[in-house]
């Protein structure tokens, strides 16, 4: 059990890294809101192996939040991308 | 009955580092929202599963359930809102029939 969710941990942080280089790399805002969005899920991943290794539910809710500040950065961010482009239309 | 939530957990990160090799590797915005938005989602349900096997509680269960559900529902969303949002920016990129365009110009 404690070789697999060692294991869980090193390929989160391969996704995460992934991620960042997506992050930092990306050509465009949406490639950085893709990669923002993906790094927020594989953060949820780590949280509940971690709840899982400690076998204690304390950080549990934890999971929740990040979740839902994912969906509404993604929801925020898709709008500010669109409403760029309205306004590089009307230039 | 741990090595079963173990095994999950592996499944599910495997996923995970998938959708970022995939990020990285894909070219197009099209194709990394694809990778991004399809295998985190079913990583992240085989690590709640994993999660409820091995922490035998309900509120570990409902809360697992909750992140389950959460994910399912949002995770299309937001893609979409996404998805729409790079569509109106990056219109010329595209090649073929144009299908948005047409039902808006039929809907004004």
């Amino acid at each position: 059990m404690t070789v697999l969710i060692a294991v869980a941990f090193v390929l989160l942080a391969g996704g995460a890294g992934c991620f960042l280089f997506r992050l930092f790399r990306g050509p465009s805002v949406a490639d950085r809101v893709i990669a923002l969005d993906g790094l927020l899920m594989t953060v949820t991943c780590g949280i509940m192996v971690e709840v899982t290794r400690e076998e204690s539910i304390t950080s549990l809710d934890t999971v929740l939040v990040v979740a839902l500040a994912a969906f509404v950065g993604t929801g925020v961010l898709a709008r500010y991308v669109e409403r760029r482009a309205d306004e590089s239309e009307d230039a | 009955m741990d090595i079963v939530a173990g095994v999950l957990m592996v499944f599910g990160s495997g996923l995970v580092l998938l959708a970022g090799v995939g990020v990285v590797r894909s070219w197009g915005i099209y194709a990394r929202m694809h990778s991004a938005a399809k295998a985190p989602t079913l990583g992240i349900l085989a690590i709640a599963v994993g999660l409820a096997v091995a922490v035998r509680s309900t509120t570990a269960l409902v809360t697992a359930l909750l992140v389950v559900v959460l994910q399912l529902v949002t995770g299309p969303v937001g893609t979409h809102l996404l998805g729409r949002a790079v569509y109106r920016r990056m219109r010329p990129q595209l090649d073929g029939i144009d299908e948005l365009a047409r039902d808006e110009s039929d809907a004004t």
